[in-house]
């Protein structure tokens, strides 16, 4: 027999794919990191002097206000929905998630119309109540009016971490601490929430990540943080350089945010050792107790869902014939289609690299694959910025190669956004892709090979008829988030072209809010569908 | 022949661990049943996954029917090693069917694959059964697919991680003779990893002893049982007892006094003695008197155990009939069948 040795015994197709996909990954962070070493653009001066430190005051004030609202709304919730048996329990345990749904920008400017002069709260007060406001007393467009906006639409992580966390403390616990002589609340300071801590911190931080990444709603608002920053000295001042050193800042924020939040769960261990996992045991409080928890839970729901929702839909009802054209219906169909594609690109990398870590076990693999699915954690401004620049290179230099062209390649066309999107959001794919490998486990895919399939018949034949279920996942989170994304599709989009959220934030922008309800309201309902899907696979976990 | 030959192997997970497996040489001869040994961590399952190639190593060769298929950096891809694996939880293909599952690894014309997929099921004697999904099958019917579907197509070698583990004991015995005439029925050479010596006793043609990474003793079971070549090895098979001993010019002069061996010249310095505590009576015998404080004696029904301090810190235990009586405390005379002795 003859036998083909000509191999390191971990380089294959599957490695070096992997690592140029990686590289492709890394290329906007690369090119930050780069350009820093280059000079700052001729308006760095001017930012430098005039806007950076309240770049940085408004940006932290930003970040504290809603790390502390969504911590108090999301642990509060989420214990109360843990721990009490009250009315409406088991609808609130999901009806709580439904703000994911709204992207911020859109939350924004429905709050705006709510409590507008001639919203539904003035008229109401006006007309029946003779009560008048005067001009400012509902104004939420400032700092505060920002922090409630993203503490309603953020806390639902928060909410579900927790709630998964408080979930999974077995009831063991509860009971050594009240043979301990502890209470419910001292219960719930000493013990549960401790052991709920890492995972607690690490919805703090997403909220936080999704604070950074925000452009719409401080835009709308006219708050100036860094996504802002980059914006104006991109489109404003069109100085790249100063684009790309407000980036780094940017980036500098993350990686403090990620490193916080990596150092707060030391090397402790807060797995249960307790193998009987019996379920938390709900109290029966009394009766108006139980009935405050109901208000509570109604009030929280109302705010953070249910009245922007009837807004949305008022308005979608008072505009839907003006806007239902085909229009309208082409530009459904094209987000929907370039969030799909993006959905399937990112399943198919998230594959690539994780089937090479299961055909490899070469373990310093697993740290350098990880870094791909950083993207999740970089602003989709910084994102955009540092992919724009490298196209925007290449292409003058094609043109220069063909000098008879003088069309731009690359720069500005879907491609270049997808490629984008699949650096956002591969962590959004990748995760469920990689819980799914674990649940089936290597030994199948080895007594594959072993039986003589090669690596892709092998993935083909056994790995993904037993992952089915988690690339549809995969494709359906995926899908969401991009037809949510406003910043990055905001720099990246084709000249004209525009996605569901980029046309809902430009009428609104224009003073046409009611006409932008038509485009939230299809990126909502669509939201919706995978969150009550993301609830179920929560729930399954509970026993 | 020799169907596996293996040469120095090393392998660590990690630069900082220890090695899981260090500096093995062995081979496996054609239609052999070779059991692997050892407590976890010993690396045996370690040496497993290195043959099947799931793993590669740090040194050493492996050579496959005489083709060298993992040397340096090169290795041949598991899918062309043709080696059966059965695994410890079988990873039977849970969407296939019995029939697919057998059929995967069988290469040909579809008709030639489904019929050599049925003989290998009707070898395991699950003919019933093949449009079953594995989660219908019982926990030793689901080995037994394992199994067909590792030596359908015709492996070079078979191996089986802990093939026993997942067995309760009332089947265990039942199952490994049915194993064992599958194995030997279809031909193939077999190694098997088991923590059990009772496993690799029974099952086995020979034994290899592993112990933290490293190869102890490999040999035919009665050989490893009668003179193993170090105290771990004997403690494998049960209890020995183990006492220090000086060579003097007619035997080995321990503190329980001389037990005669011609073989006593070829040692100089410290040894130790290792016997067997049915290896020893506490009838005295003419040729040997060695005396001890009778520390404690325990009835097990057919036989007794007898435990004898020789005053100074070492003890042994002799395995005796159970008529005997013994009074509380007395000095005894035993003797030690001196063949039976293994000094070290």
């Amino acid at each position: 027999m003859k036998i083909e040795k000509r191999k390191i015994y971990w380089w294959n197709s599957w490695s070096w794919t992997s690592i140029a996909i990686l590289l492709l990954v890394s290329i906007p962070l690369l090119t930050i990191v780069f350009n820093l070493f280059t000079k700052p653009g001729e308006s760095w001066s001017h930012l430098y002097k005039n806007l950076l430190a309240g770049y940085f005051l408004e940006t932290f004030l930003l970040l504290l206000g809603v790390a502390f609202f969504t911590f108090v709304l999301g642990v509060g919730t989420a214990w109360i929905v843990t721990n009490f048996n009250f009315p409406g329990r088991k609808y609130f345990e999901w009806l709580l998630i439904l703000p994911l749904s709204f992207p911020g920008y859109i939350m924004a400017y429905t709050y705006v119309g709510v409590l507008d002069f001639t919203g539904p709260l003035q008229s109401f007060l006006r007309n029946t109540l003779q009560i008048s406001l005067d001009g400012g007393a509902l104004d939420i467009m400032n700092m505060p009016g920002a922090i409630f906006i993203l503490s309603i639409t953020l806390f639902p992580y928060v909410f579900l971490i927790s709630r998964a966390s408080f979930l999974q403390q077995s009831r063991t616990y509860q009971e050594a601490a009240a043979i301990l002589g502890k209470d419910r609340w001292q219960t719930f300071f000493k013990v549960a929430l401790p052991l709920a801590r890492p995972a607690i911190a690490g919805g703090v931080a997403l909220a936080c990540m999704e604070v950074l990444n925000d452009y719409g709603v401080v835009k709308y608002f006219g708050v100036n943080t860094f996504t802002t920053g980059i914006f104006r000295a991109w489109f404003s001042l069109g100085d790249a350089t100063s684009a790309i050193y407000l980036a780094a800042i940017l980036l500098v924020f993350v990686f403090i945010i990620l490193y916080l939040e990596s150092w707060q769960r030391g090397g402790k261990r807060y797995s249960s050792e307790v193998t009987i996992n019996r379920p938390l045991l709900r109290v029966d409080t009394s009766l108006p107790i139980k009935l405050t928890f109901s208000l509570i839970m109604t009030v929280i729901f109302l705010v953070s869902f249910g009245i922007p929702f009837l807004q949305i839909l008022n308005w979608t009802s008072m505009t839907y014939e003006a806007i239902l054209s085909s229009d309208f219906v082409y530009l459904v169909l094209r987000s929907f289609g370039l969030a799909l594609i993006s959905g399937v690109v990112i399943v198919i990398v998230s594959i690539i690299l994780l089937y090479t870590l299961r055909l490899n076990p070469f373990y310093k693999l697993k740290y350098i694959v990880k870094i791909s699915t950083l993207g999740y954690a970089i602003p989709g401004a910084v994102i955009a910025v540092g992919i724009m620049i490298p196209f925007l290179w290449l292409d003058k230099w094609l043109i220069g190669l063909f000098e008879s062209r003088t069309q731009l390649f690359f720069t500005g066309t879907l491609f270049v956004m997808t490629y984008a999107y699949v650096v956002r959001f591969l962590a959004v794919g990748y995760n469920p892709i990689e819980s799914g490998f674990q649940k089936v486990g290597i030994q199948v895919n080895e007594a594959g090979r072993l039986l003589g399939a090669g690596s892709l018949k092998t993935l083909w034949k056994v790995d993904l008829p037993l992952i089915k279920s988690s690339m549809i996942s995969a494709v359906l989170l995926v899908f969401v988030d991009v037809l949510k994304e406003l910043p990055l599709t905001l720099i990246l989009r084709p000249f004209n072209f525009h996605t569901l959220a980029t046309k809902a934030f430009d009428l609104a922008t224009n003073e046409m809010i009611a006409e932008s309800a038509n485009a939230a309201l299809v990126i909502i309902l669509t939201g919706i569908f995978p969150i009550i899907f993301l609830n179920r696979l929560i729930r399954k976990r509970e026993f | 022949m020799a169907v596996l030959k293996i040469e120095g192997l090393d392998k660590r997970y990690h630069e900082a661990d220890k090695y899981a497996v260090k500096d093995i040489s062995f081979s496996v001869q054609e239609g052999e049943i070779l059991a692997l040994v050892g407590e976890s961590g010993s690396g045996k399952t370690t040496l497993l996954r290195l043959i099947a190639g799931l793993e590669h190593p740090d040194a050493g060769y492996i050579e496959l029917s005489g083709d060298k298929i993992v040397e340096g950096h090169y290795s041949l891809r598991p899918n062309k090693r043709k080696i059966g694996l059965v695994f410890q939880d079988y990873a039977l293909f849970p969407h296939l069917n019995i029939l697919d599952n057998v059929k995967f690894g069988i290469s040909g014309p579809k008709a030639e694959r489904i019929q050599k997929a049925k003989e290998a099921i009707a070898l395991v004697g699950l003919n019933e059964s093949d449009q079953k999904y594995p989660h219908q099958l019982s926990g030793g019917q689901q080995q037994r697919v394992a199994l067909a579907r590792a030596i359908a197509p015709n492996p070079k070698i078979l191996l089986m991680d802990e093939p026993f583990s997942n067995l309760d004991a009332m089947l265990k015995d039942q199952v490994r003779e049915e194993i064992r005439q599958i194995i030997k029925k279809s031909g193939v050479t077999a190694i098997f990893v088991t923590h059990d010596t009772r496993d690799a006793l029974s099952t086995a043609d020979r034994i290899a002893i592993l112990h933290r990474g490293y190869l102890q003793q490999i040999d035919h079971p009665r050989s490893l049982y009668d003179t193993p070549i170090n105290p771990y090895v004997a403690n494998f098979f049960g209890k020995v007892n183990e006492i220090l001993a000086e060579p003097v010019e007619d035997g080995f002069f321990t503190t329980f006094g001389l037990i005669k061996d011609t073989r006593a010249t070829e040692f100089t310095g410290k040894v130790r003695i290792i016997f067997r505590p049915e290896n020893a009576d506490v009838c005295p015998n003419p040729q040997q008197k060695l005396i001890g404080n009778l520390l404690k004696v325990a009835y097990f029904g057919d036989h007794q155990m007898v435990k004898i301090a020789d005053g100074k810190g070492q003890f042994i235990n002799i395995k005796t009939n159970n008529k005997r009586l013994f009074n509380g405390s007395e000095y005894l005379c035993f003797s030690v069948d001196q063949y039976e002795i293994h000094p070290i």
